[in-house]
C-alpha cells in the first residue's frame, strides 16, 4: 500500500494499438501511457473505442497491430483472468454482479486469485482452507468499510438500488488489491447525489491505496475533477493527451466533443 | 397407527434415496443450467462397474483404452508445460496421469474386494464426469439449453451402452455389507419395522447432503460454483476458471452417482432398470425446485412418503399399482400450485 | 466524603475494573466482527487517554468536546476527562460548523476529540472563531494523513503519549482521581432553546449517579444487561442509558457498526434494556408492516390474527392481570408463531425493559409493542433533570401518562398548571448563564419544567401541553391544545390539527387529512377524487374524520379535568398546512396563533354556527409562484358525551 499519492513511472504504455471487428475500425494507432498512481480518464463520443480500448488492456481483445506493454514487460494475448492474476481489476458499463448471491459473497469472489490454497485443499484440507477464508474475510471487511456498505453486507445484490450495485461492483474489484483499476463508466446511471459519492470514494481509493486508476467517463465534470490526465478519443483515433486544463483547450477537442452538445 | 408409521419411516428412508439420485441434477443444473438427462445412466454406470470390478477386474480392452489416453494425455502435459511459464505443475500433472495408466492396466482381469472395487470406480467416475464436460459439454458452450439437453440424451444412451459392453447385461446382487433386515430394538421399543439397510442408507445419503451443503455455502468453490451459475460473464471477469469449476461439478455429478448407485443396486441388484431411478427423480425435483439443495432433499422425503402411503391406503380402492405412478400426480399437481418449486429461486429481474 | 466511596465516574470505572476486570464493558462492530473491551481494558484505555491529556495540558475544570457517533473511544475519553477532574461536552455529531462555534466559545474549548476526518474538517472550519483552541484529536485516521495542521493528532499517537507519561508519573492518575467530588461538574449537554443561544447544562457526579442508580434499582438492572448505543452522545438520554447507567451498574454497552447498520446489530446483540424515541418505534412498525403486506397470504392472515389477540390481551398478560385460559393458550400459540418471530426480527427478543420518551406516543404505537410482550414503558425527564422524573412502574401502564415520580424525585403543580421538580438529579445552573439559571431554577431548588400537566387519580403525570401554551375556556377550565391535536393526529387518516378554545365557550378544530392514508382509503372503497381539494371536501371524508373526532371525545369525557374540551365543530381544510405558507414551523409545529388569524373567517363560521364558509386563501407552489386556493368548506358538528361522573351538559 502506497503511502503517499506520488505520480510516478508508467506502469502501463499502449504503442501503435490497431483493432477491428471485421471490417469496422474500433481503435487505430492509438498510443498513450498510464503512470503509476495517477487517475487517468478516456473520454470521447460514443462509439469512439473507449470500452474497445479498456478491453485490449485487460486482454478481452487482442490487438490487430501494436503493442501493450504492462510493468516494462511486453504481453502476447493476455487472457482476462491472466490480466487479473497481473494485479488489473475492473468494473463494467453494465454491472456484472452475481445478482443472486450477496454483497459479502459477491466481493468474495473478486479475492479468488488472492487464494493460495488449490482447490483441492479447499475441498478437503479444513484446517488451512478455513484460516485463510477467515484471513479473505478480513480484507474484504476493509474493503466494505472502505466503500461504506457495511449495512447491505447480506443482503442479494440483485435487491439494491443500482447506485449501490456500482459500488459493490468496485468494492469487487479493489477485493482484488489491484495495481491498476479499470473502470467503465463508473457514474453512469447516476443521481447526483451518488455521482458525488462514487468521486469520492475514487478518490480515497487512489489516495490510500496508491492504485493506479483508468476510466472511461461521460459526465465532463467527473472527468475534470477527477483525473490526472486524460485520453481523449475520436473514431478510435487518439484526438488529445494531457491535463484536463490542456484537453479543455485543444480546439480539435473542442470541435469534436465538447463544443458539441450531443 | 403402528402400521402407518411403519409406511411411513418406510417411504420417508426410500425418499432419502431419491433424494440422492435428485441431488445429482441439481448440482449440474445449479452450476451449469443444463439438465443432465444422463444422471441415470451414471448412477447405473456406478454400479454396475463397482460389481464388475469385484467379479472380475476391468476388462483388458478397456483398461488398455482408458491408460492409452491417460498416457496420451500425459505426454500433452508435459509438452505444454515447457511452454508455459509455471512448468512444474504439468510435471505433476503428467505424473499423476501415467500413474492412473499404470494402475488401471495392474487391475485387468483382477477381482477387487469391495472397498477396492468402490475406490477405483470413484476415480473411474470422476474420469467420466470430467470427460463429459470436456468432450461433450464444453464444444456445446453458449448453445441453446435444448441443445445442451439433447446432447445429454445422447450421453445417456452411449453411456448404458458402454456399461453393459465392459460388463454385460445380466443381472447382478451387490453386497454392501450392510444387512436389510428390521432393527431388533426399534421392533421391541415401538413395535415398528423398521430396515437396518434403509436406515444405512439414510444415513449415507444425509452424510453426503450436509457435506455438499457445507462445500456449496461454506467454501470458496461453492462460491465460485454459485457465481458461475450466477452470470457466467461475471464469473470470467473476475477471474473464477469456469473450466475448472464445471470440471469440478461433473466429478461430484459422478461421484454422487456412484453412492446412488451403490445403494440402489444392493437394494434392487444391479441391472438396466437402475436408469429408471433417474425418472424417480424427477417428480423429486419438480417439488423441490432444480436449483435447491435442501429441496432436492425434502422433496425425495415427500414424493417417497407419499408414494408409499398411497400405495397402502388408496391403492386397494383403486386395485393397487399405484406406487409406480402416483409420484408424478404429486409432481403434475404440484406444478399447478408452484411452478417454481418449494425451494427453487422466483427469478426476480430488475431493470 | 470516604475514601473510596463509589462516587464519581472515575472512581466507578476502577471499581468495576477491579471486581470484574474480565467481563465485557463495552463492545464494537468493526469490520464485521463485534470486538469487545473488557472492564480492565476500559481502564487501561481511559488511563493512557487521560495521561496523555495531562501530559498535553488539560487541567482540572478544562472543557473537552467530544463530537462524533457512539464509537468507544469516545466513551473512553468522557472517562479520561472526568479522571482529571475535566468536563466532558459531548456535541451532536450533525451539528454544522457554525453551530458549534457558540458552544466552542461558551465553553472555552481547548481541546477536541472528534471521531473522524469529516469532524476534522468541521473543527478546522471554525479554528478561526474558536482562538482557544488547541488540540484536535481523531479517533478515526481514514483520510486524514495529509493533514498538515499543528493542533491535529490522532488519538493514536495521544495515547502512546500518554502511557509514557503513566511510566514517568505512576500514581498520577490514582490521586487526580482520588481528588475529585461527587459534588464536581461531571458533563455538560447543551439544550436548544427556541430562542437565542443553547445553554449548557452543569451537571454533578452526583447528579447523575444517583438518578441514574435509582432508576437502575427500580428496575433491578444489573451486570448481565446488554445495551445497544445509537443516539447521539450530546442528547442527556445517551449519557443515562449508556455511560451513567453503564458505569452505575458495569453492564455492557455495545456500538454499532453504523448509522445505517443499526437494526442488523441490535438483532445480533439482542439488548435486554433499550430505549427508543416514538419515530423509531414508529418507524420500525411500518417496517414490519410492509414486510407483511410483501408476505405470503398465508403469512399475513395468521399475522392479523394473532395480533387481533395480541390487542385484546397481549397487554394484561404483560401487566399481570386475569386473563381467560383460552386467550392464554391462543396468546402462547401467537408468542409460538408471531410475536416470538417478530420480537426476534426487530432485535427485541431480550428486552427486559424498554422506554420511550421525548414526545407524545400514539396509543396504537404504544399498545402494539407491549401486546407483542414487550416491555415498553414511557418516562418523562428532561436535561435538567438528569432524565428520570416519572416512571412508569412494571404493570402499571396507561398509555396516557408518564407514570409516578421516580424515586427520590419530589413533584409538584403550580397554579398555573406546570410541572415543578425538584430531586438529586436537578442540574447546578446553565452554564456561565446566571438570569436563565434564576429563571428556571427557584431558590429553594424548584426546576420549572414549562410543561402543563396533572395527577390523574392512581397519582400518575400527565403531560398535556407547554405550559405556554395553555389556556382557559371562558367557563375556566384547562384547555390544551396540542394534548387535542396530538390525539387527532395519532389517527392515520388524520395529518394535521389545529384545536381552538382559548377564552371560548368550547372547543372548534381545523383538520388536515393525510393524503396517502385517506387516498388509500379511498381508492380501497372505490371513491373517485381529483386531489387533496376535492377529497377533503367529499362527505364520506367528513364522516371518517367525524368518527375519529368522536373517538376523542369520548376518551376526552372519561377525564374529569378534560371534559369540557370536548371538540363540538371542525373543519377540514382545504389545503394542507405548509412551512412555505408559514402555517408550520420548519420543524412541523403548528403555529396555532398565526393560522387563527389567517383563517379568521373560518373561524368565526365554526364560532357563529354556520354550516358553510367561503374562503380564498393565498398559497405558495413548490416552484416558488404565488397562487390562491379558494373553496366552499363545510363545517360538521360532532358528537360530544356527558363527562363521566358528571351530570350530563
Amino acid at each position: 500500500m502506497s503511502a503517499q499519492r506520488r505520480i510516478g513511472e508508467p506502469i502501463l504504455v499502449v504503442e501503435d494499438v490497431s483493432l477491428s471487428f471485421g471490417g469496422v475500425r474500433a481503435l487505430a494507432n492509438v498510443s498513450f501511457d498510464v503512470r503509476e498512481h495517477e487517475i487517468r480518464a478516456i473520454i470521447g463520443p460514443n462509439g469512439a473505442g473507449k470500452s474497445s480500448m479498456l478491453n485490449v488492456i485487460n486482454g478481452v481483445y487482442h490487438p490487430q497491430t501494436g503493442t501493450v506493454t504492462y510493468r516494462g514487460v511486453k504481453r502476447h494475448r493476455v487472457h482476462p483472468h491472466e490480466a487479473a492474476r497481473q494485479g488489473i481489476a475492473r468494473t463494467f458499463q453494465n454491472i456484472a454482479l452475481f445478482k443472486g448471491m450477496t454483497v459479502l459473497d459477491n466481493i468474495m469472489t473478486g479475492r479468488n486469485l488472492k487464494t493460495r490454497t488449490s482447490f483441492l485443499e479447499q475441498a478437503i484440507w479444513i484446517g488451512r482452507a478455513r484460516r485463510e477464508e477467515l484471513e479473505q474475510r478480513r480484507k474484504v471487511e476493509e474493503v466494505i468499510d472502505f466503500l461504506e456498505i457495511q449495512h447491505v453486507r447480506k443482503t442479494p445484490v440483485g435487491r439494491l438500488p443500482y447506485g449501490l450495485q456500482k459500488r459493490v461492483e468496485l468494492a469487487r474489484a479493489l477485493a482484488a488489491e489491484p495495481d491498476l483499476l479499470l473502470l467503465d463508466e463508473p457514474m453512469a446511471g447516476m443521481n447526483i447525489e451518488e455521482k458525488q459519492d462514487m468521486c469520492r470514494f475514487v478518490l480515497s481509493v487512489n489516495e490510500e491505496y496508491g492504485t493506479t486508476i483508468v476510466l472511461i467517463e461521460h459526465d465532463m465534470g467527473v472527468v475534470m475533477d477527477l483525473s490526472d490526465r486524460v485520453v481523449v478519443l475520436d473514431y478510435g483515433k487518439l484526438l488529445a493527451d494531457g491535463t484536463p486544463d490542456a484537453v479543455r483547450a485543444n480546439q480539435a477537442v473542442i470541435d469534436a466533443y465538447l463544443g458539441v452538445k450531443h | 397407527m403402528q402400521f402407518f408409521l411403519e409406511v411411513l419411516i418406510g417411504g420417508l428412508l426410500s425418499g432419502v434415496m431419491y433424494s440422492l439420485v435428485a441431488l445429482g441434477f441439481v448440482l449440474i443444473f445449479k452450476a451449469s443450467g443444463v439438465f443432465n438427462f444422463a444422471q441415470g445412466a451414471l448412477v447405473f454406470l456406478a454400479a454396475l462397474t463397482t460389481v464388475g470390478l469385484m467379479e472380475r477386474g476391468a476388462p483388458g480392452w478397456i483398461a488398455g483404452l482408458i491408460a492409452a489416453i491417460l498416457l496420451g494425455m500425459a505426454v500433452l502435459a508435459v509438452r505444454k508445460g515447457r511452454g508455459a511459464a509455471l512448468g512444474g505443475r504439468d510435471w505433476r500433472k503428467a505424473g499423476m496421469f501415467a500413474a492412473i495408466a499404470v494402475g488401471t492396466i495392474l487391475l485387468i482381469h483382477k477381482p477387487l474386494p469391495f472397498w477396492g472395487a468402490v475406490a477405483v470406480t470413484l476415480v473411474f467416475m470422476v474420469g467420466v464426469g470430467v470427460a463429459t464436460e470436456r468432450v461433450v459439454l464444453r464444444p456445446l458452450v453458449n448453445q441453446p439449453p435444448i441443445s445442451l439437453f439433447m446432447a445429454t440424451i445422447g450421453l445417456t444412451f452411449f453411456l448404458e451402452g458402454l456399461a453393459q459392453a465392459m460388463w454385460g447385461a445380466n443381472v447382478r446382487g451387490l453386497d454392501i455389507g450392510i444387512p436389510d433386515e428390521p432393527i431388533q430394538w426399534v421392533m421391541d421399543r415401538w413395535g415398528v419395522l423398521v430396515s437396518s439397510f434403509d436406515l444405512a442408507g439414510a444415513g449415507i445419503a444425509a452424510v453426503l447432503v450436509a457435506s455438499l451443503a457445507v462445500f456449496f455455502n461454506k467454501t470458496r468453490i461453492g462460491r465460485a460454483l454459485r457465481a458461475v451459475a450466477d452470470d457466467h460473464q461475471a464469473a470470467l471477469a473476475v477471474g473464477i476458471p469456469l473450466k475448472q469449476i464445471w470440471a469440478i461439478v461433473w466429478a461430484a455429478a459422478g461421484f454422487v452417482a456412484l453412492v446412488a448407485g451403490l445403494l440402489w443396486g444392493a437394494r434392487n441388484g444391479v441391472q438396466f432398470a437402475l436408469t429408471f431411478v433417474a425418472l424417480k427423480a424427477l417428480p423429486v425435483l419438480i417439488l423441490g425446485g432444480f436449483e435447491s439443495i435442501a429441496g432436492a432433499i425434502v422433496g425425495g422425503l415427500i414424493i417417497g412418503a407419499s408414494e408409499k402411503l398411497a400405495e397402502v391406503y388408496i391403492g386397494p380402492m383403486v386395485g393397487g399399482g399405484i406406487e409406480s405412478w402416483f409420484a408424478y400426480v404429486v409432481a403434475l399437481l404440484f406444478l399447478l400450485v408452484r411452478p417454481e418449486g418449494l425451494f427453487g429461486e422466483k427469478h426476480i429481474d430488475r431493470v | 466524603m470516604a475514601d473510596g466511596a463509589l462516587d464519581t465516574f472515575p472512581r466507578l470505572l476502577m471499581h468495576h475494573a477491579a471486581v470484574r476486570p474480565g467481563r465485557p464493558a463495552i463492545r464494537e462492530k468493526d469490520l464485521g466482527i463485534w470486538q469487545t473491551w473488557t472492564w480492565a481494558e476500559v481502564a487501561e484505555e481511559v488511563r493512557a487517554i487521560a495521561h496523555g491529556l495531562a501530559a498535553a495540558g488539560f487541567k482540572r475544570g478544562d472543557h473537552l468536546a467530544i463530537i462524533g457517533a457512539n464509537r468507544p473511544q469516545l466513551y473512553f475519553a468522557i472517562t479520561a476527562a472526568q479522571a482529571l477532574g475535566g468536563i466532558p461536552v459531548p456535541l451532536y455529531e450533525d451539528a454544522v460548523a457554525a453551530e458549534m462555534v457558540f458552544v466552542f466559545q461558551n465553553a472555552e474549548i481547548r481541546f477536541v476529540i472528534v471521531e473522524d476526518q469529516e469532524q476534522v474538517d468541521k473543527v478546522l472550519e471554525i479554528l478561526p472563531q474558536a482562538p482557544l483552541l488547541e488540540h484536535i484529536y481523531y479517533d478515526d485516521p481514514r483520510g486524514l494523513r495529509d493533514y498538515a495542521q499543528s493542533q491535529l493528532a490522532s488519538l493514536e499517537r495521544l495515547k502512546e503519549i500518554g502511557r509514557e507519561f503513566g511510566k514517568a508519573h505512576p500514581g498520577f492518575l490514582d490521586a487526580e482521581i482520588a481528588k475529585g467530588a461527587a459534588t464536581d461538574t461531571a458533563a455538560m449537554h447543551y439544550t436548544s432553546g427556541t430562542t437565542g443561544y443553547p445553554k449548557g447544562v452543569v451537571l454533578t457526579h452526583r447528579n447523575l449517579i444517583e438518578t441514574g442508580r435509582g432508576a437502575a434499582e427500580m428496575e433491578g438492572l444489573g451486570e448481565k444487561e446488554e445495551v445497544l448505543a445509537y443516539l447521539p452522545i450530546a442528547w442527556i438520554g445517551q449519557n443515562i442509558f449508556s455511560y451513567t447507567q453503564w458505569l452505575a451498574c458495569g453492564f455492557c454497552v455495545n456500538c454499532p457498526e453504523s448509522g445505517e447498520t443499526v437494526t442488523t446489530d441490535m438483532r445480533e446483540i439482542g439488548p435486554t434494556y433499550y430505549f427508543a424515541p416514538p419515530r423509531v418505534l414508529e418507524a420500525l412498525l411500518t417496517q414490519v408492516t410492509i414486510r407483511m403486506e410483501d408476505a405470503g397470504w398465508l403469512k399475513r392472515k395468521m399475522f392479523q390474527y394473532f395480533m387481533g389477540v395480541a390487542r385484546r390481551v397481549g397487554g394484561r398478560i404483560l401487566d399481570g392481570k386475569p386473563v381467560p385460559l383460552g386467550d392464554r393458550i391462543l396468546y402462547a400459540l401467537g408468542d409460538l408463531l408471531v410475536y416470538g418471530p417478530l420480537r426476534n426480527a426487530l432485535g427485541m427478543s431480550r428486552v427486559r425493559v424498554a422506554y420511550t420518551a421525548g414526545e407524545a406516543i400514539g396509543p396504537d404505537l404504544f399498545s402494539f409493542y407491549r401486546s407483542l410482550g414487550i416491555n415498553l414503558k414511557q418516562l418523562y425527564g428532561s436535561t435538567e433533570t438528569s432524565v428520570f422524573v416519572c416512571i412508569q412502574p412494571n404493570g402499571q401502564i396507561k398509555p396516557d401518562t408518564v407514570g409516578p415520580p421516580a424515586p427520590g424525585v419530589e413533584l409538584k403543580i403550580t397554579e398555573e398548571g406546570e410541572i415543578v421538580v425538584r430531586s438529586p438529579g436537578l442540574f447546578r445552573e446553565y452554564y456561565k448563564n446566571p438570569e436563565a439559571t434564576a429563571e428556571a431554577k427557584t431558590n429553594d431548588g424548584w426546576f420549572h419544567t414549562g410543561d402543563a400537566g396533572y395527577f390523574d387519580p392512581d397519582g400518575h403525570l400527565k403531560i398535556i401541553d407547554r405550559a405556554k401554551d395553555v389556556g382557559r375556556l371562558a367557563d375556566g377550565t384547562l384547555f390544551a391544545p396540542k394534548y387535542l391535536e396530538n390525539k387527532l393526529k395519532f389517527f392515520p387518516f388524520i395529518k394535521e390539527a389545529v384545536a381552538f378554545g382559548h377564552q371560548r365557550d368550547k372547543v372548534c378544530a381545523f383538520i388536515n387529512i393525510d393524503m396517502e392514508a385517506v387516498g388509500n382509503w379511498a381508492e380501497r372503497r372505490g371513491l373517485p377524487y381529483s386531489g387533496y381539494q376535492d377529497l377533503a371536501a367529499k362527505p364520506e371524508t367528513y364522516e371518517l374524520v367525524r368518527e375519529c373526532v368522536e373517538k376523542v371525545n369520548a376518551d376526552l369525557a372519561a377525564d374529569p379535568k378534560l371534559a369540557n374540551s370536548q371538540i363540538h365543530r371542525f373543519v377540514i381544510l382545504h389545503k394542507e398546512l405548509d412551512a412555505d405558507d408559514e402555517e408550520l414551523t420548519r420543524t412541523r409545529k403548528v403555529r396555532r396563533r398565526f393560522i387563527g388569524e389567517k383563517y379568521k373567517v373560518l373561524v368565526d363560521a365554526l364560532y357563529g354556527g354556520k354550516r358553510d364558509c367561503f374562503i380564498e386563501t393565498p398559497v405558495r407552489f413548490e416552484d416558488g409562484r404565488a397562487g390562491t386556493v379558494s373553496g366552499n368548506l363545510r363545517i360538521e358538528d360532532a358528537k360530544t358525551f356527558p363527562a363521566v361522573g358528571q351530570r350530563a351538559a
